[in-house]
């Protein structure tokens, strides 16, 4: 079974929900209310593990509520890896969507930066330095999911949206003629802090052993990849996100016997 | 320091509530008057994404649901009872209140949630505002017909 049709659904009804949560609120019926940031649902509170942390670090005091609302992210993070990144972000949605657009357009960007974590992980490492050092929570205005969010829900509230919305315009001007998916690759402080959430059993891509399932070597899985990962080459976390585009064309080119698969 | 803006009920002091808040909007989202607004980049890097009230717009009634939704106790849920707000002090305008030039108006007394405590009528029937007793909603700012309002609210730590 393919994987793209469920994500594009899952995909699509998470930006109904951001449309609809605010329009529901704005008529008074608020059993589901919030944003990326922070989500409510009936008295069950879910916070983005880098969001939940900033106060912490900014006033150096503990609020337990905000802090447990992180656990359940934290625990899908766990689980099933950056699901949240590949199946839900509308950051990562808009940028796919024009990630297509540009290779329609047979576009060919500037610069490849290497597949490594480590600028990721400098940049949310920078990030949460500065939330410490001036007590102010800086991720809270890189975090593209957030934005989007807060600014559907101010436009449905005002009917204006904020300069905030710069961000994503620079994100996809810069992804479409510089640098392929680099937001979400290199620069996301929210995708870098879900990804140091993986243990041994985190969900993953994963190629079968040679003998069990063999692979044709044709390369179809990194050519379907938007991130520029190289599944063949085994290690690709934690950049990977789990969106199973990789399976896919895997699974187009061997049948069942796909030797490329999600495991745990 | 940039301007200081009326926050909503509960809101820590300022430099405290900028560390708290995690700018998710919920605030904004929950207020039935749709009297707490976003505060935008234009309005300052610090302050972009939190909540504001511009009271001559639309003031704050004191209803607290926007104190319940917050999860990061940036809006501290200790507070219950409005006479524990203090969202900031509301300050008269002599020389633009209309009973200080001869017209009769009660607009900011009658309308004042903390009914003939937060604002009085003096001996020459004009409005005093108790500053032990107001809490900052911005109601008389908003009710007021002079133009500009001779009652002005001025939040809690601006001069």
């Amino acid at each position: 079974m393919k994987i793209a049709p469920i994500r594009r659904t899952v995909q699509i009804l998470s930006l109904a929900g951001m449309v609809a949560v605010p329009l529901l609120n704005s008529r008074g019926i608020s059993a589901v209310s919030g944003s990326f940031y922070s989500l409510e649902i009936g008295s069950l509170l879910l916070t983005d593990p880098l969001i939940a942390l900033q106060p912490l670090l900014a006033t150096m005091s503990i609020d337990a509520t905000l802090l447990d609302s992180a656990l359940i992210p934290i625990g899908l993070a766990l689980v099933l890896g950056r699901v949240f990144c590949s199946w839900v972000c509308p950051q990562n949605t808009l940028s796919e969507l024009f990630d297509a657009v540009g290779a329609r357009l047979g576009l060919t960007r500037l610069w490849t930066p290497g597949p490594g974590p480590i600028p990721r992980y400098a940049v949310l490492a920078l990030i949460l330095a500065a939330t410490l050092l001036y007590g102010f929570p800086l991720a809270s205005l890189l975090s593209a999911p957030g934005i989007i969010s807060v600014q559907t829900a101010r436009f449905i509230y005002e009917g204006t949206v904020g300069l905030e919305l710069a961000l994503i315009g620079t994100i996809i001007l810069v992804e479409l003629f510089l640098v392929r998916r680099v937001w979400c690759t290199h620069l996301c402080p929210v995708g870098s802090m879900l990804s140091l959430f993986r243990f041994r059993k985190t969900m993953r891509v994963v190629m079968a052993e040679e003998g069990e399932n063999t692979c044709l070597h044709c390369r179809e899985c990194a050519k379907a990849c938007q991130l520029d990962l190289n599944p063949m080459a085994g290690n690709i976390a934690p950049q990977c996100h789990n969106c199973g585009a990789c399976i896919d064309a895997c699974q187009e080119m061997t049948g069942e016997r796909r030797p490329l698969s999600f495991r745990f | 320091m940039s301007k200081q803006f009326l926050r909503p009920p509960g809101a820590a002091a300022e430099a405290d509530f900028l560390g708290r808040c995690i700018r998710c909007g919920k605030c904004a989202l929950a207020c039935p008057y749709r009297a707490i607004r976003i505060a935008g980049l234009l309005d300052g890097l610090t302050v972009m994404g939190t909540p504001v009230i511009l009271a001559r717009k639309s003031p704050c009634y004191l209803c607290m649901k926007c104190v319940a939704v917050c999860p990061s106790g940036a809006l501290d849920s200790r507070v219950k009872k409005r006479e524990q707000i203090r969202m900031g002090t509301a300050r008269l305008n002599k020389k633009e209140c209309l009973n200080w030039q001869g017209t009769f108006c009660r607009s900011c007394y009658d309308h004042c949630p903390l009914f003939n405590e937060a604002i009085t009528m003096d001996g020459e029937l004009r409005p005093v505002v108790n500053e032990k007793k107001c809490v900052g909603c911005g109601i008389c700012e908003h009710v007021c017909p002079a133009d500009p309002a001779a009652i002005i609210v001025t939040p809690r730590g601006a001069g």
